[in-house]
């Protein structure tokens, strides 16, 4: 088995999923978690100059949905045929075009301070404009808790954790979206991630963690 | 062989890369091309996210142009030669799409007239700020690889996807790629290649 260490900083961001593939097919890793005041010079050893950064026996591999995609295809999170494969890619990239439209609301979140008019004219829209396609997928897929085929794949993972973070900010969001929530609770009620559910926000702050929960 | 029918708009666009590889792969494909006017006019096909481009694949549709790119690649042998290969090229397309052309666009749609702005304001602002961070590190993996490929040592779907870019930036801004010699070097070499060389002659 390669010596994976996957490096980000201490929060969910994008790499809470790659996280969770660990987790999910019971792979050791080393979880490293990089300071605000480590990361300046670090950003020199990475690739792109970004994180999350998986490296597989010390080779860097950048960027998140690439690491996700890597991972899940080493642990059987890609679907089982190359059409079904090709789904959660498209599922992979719509959710990202939908992140990258509540961005500005993120950033008035965290730090600005019209929350509501954001709200209003950023948030909603991109939820309206995206959530029913994701609904209307999970419908199509028989409404079983999965996005795509009849197991867990890395884009359930995805959904499941961007509506954790979002609902935190927008409590209940996506109720008018039941297939996607059936999504969002069939991963974290999974019981190979209550440990990490349950434990993750003790961690270290910064520096490595070797994470085997393996029994 | 399935039978492929690719649907996007009547220009390039994100439908290029998709009809670039079923050339390299010299594997037919309908092309099939929707008139903005059609478009805008509520003529759509039925598309899984109310977008372009859709692949359908015997029938069946696949939609995100990166998921079409990938798919095709890995039906025809472009997405790497180990899955770590496939995961750099993922890397690199991700780089392209996410990191440099959200920035890079905000100048381009302004150069090409299709969005309104101050040129020279954009392309100091925006335009070089994105070359400047994406392309030396294409020129620096391109070193790495030694191949004339970005990744490995054949032709993935990243190269094409690069290219293309190199290629409509040249044809509409002659220079702005001057100082990354590779990277012109780099559009030869892929534009070359047999299959998507007929193609460039033939395309609209």
């Amino acid at each position: 088995m390669p010596t994976y260490k996957l490096h980000y900083f201490d929060m969910h961001g994008a790499a809470e999923v790659s996280r969770q593939l660990f987790i999910l097919s019971g792979t050791p890793f080393i979880d490293s978690r990089i300071s605000k005041e480590q990361w300046p010079l670090f950003k020199e050893t990475t690739p792109f100059g970004h994180l999350p950064v998986l490296e597989v026996d010390g080779r860097p591999l950048p960027q998140s949905q690439a690491i996700a995609r890597y991972l899940a295809k080493e642990f059987g999170f890609y679907g089982k045929t190359p059409f079904e494969s090709a789904w959660v890619d498209a599922l992979a990239d719509q959710i990202k075009d939908f992140l990258t439209e509540m961005r500005p609301y993120f950033d008035v979140f965290v730090a600005g301070s019209d929350k509501e008019k954001a709200r209003v004219e950023i948030a909603m829209p991109a939820i309206s404009k995206h959530f029913p396609f994701f609904e209307k997928a999970a419908k199509d897929n028989g409404s079983n808790g999965h996005f795509v085929g009849d197991s867990l794949t890395f884009v359930d993972v995805y959904i499941a954790d961007r509506i954790v973070t979002i609902d935190g900010m927008l409590p209940g969001f996506a109720d008018a979206y039941p297939s996607v929530l059936a999504i969002r609770d069939k991963v974290i009620n999974d019981p190979r991630l209550k440990e990490w559910i349950a434990t993750r926000g003790t961690r270290r702050v910064a520096g490595e963690v070797l994470v085997d929960l393996r029994k | 062989m399935p039978e492929y029918k690719l649907v996007y708009f009547a220009f390039r666009g994100l439908g290029e890369v998709p009809r670039q590889l079923f050339s390299l792969a010299g594997v037919k494909f309908e092309n099939v091309r929707i008139e903005d006017a059609d478009w805008d006019a509520g003529k759509r096909p039925e598309t899984p996210f109310g977008q372009m481009p859709v692949l359908f694949v015997d029938g069946k549709p696949i939609p995100q142009s990166f998921a079409i790119n990938r798919y095709i690649a890995n039906q025809y042998g472009f997405a790497g030669k180990t899955p770590f290969e496939a995961a750099l090229v993922d890397a690199f397309a991700d780089q392209f799409k996410v990191d440099f052309n959200t920035e890079f666009k905000k100048y381009w749609y302004v150069k090409q007239g299709d969005e309104p702005g101050d040129v020279e304001e954009m392309k100091a602002k925006h335009g070089i700020p994105a070359r400047d961070s994406f392309f030396p590190l294409v020129v620096k993996q391109l070193k790495k690889s030694g191949s004339g490929f970005i990744v490995g040592d054949a032709v993935t779907w990243v190269d094409v996807l690069v290219a293309n870019a190199t290629d409509y930036i040249t044809v509409l801004e002659k220079d702005l790629l001057n100082d990354y010699p590779e990277i012109l070097a780099h559009k030869e070499k892929i534009h070359s290649l047999p299959g998507l060389k007929e193609w460039l002659k033939i395309r609209e």
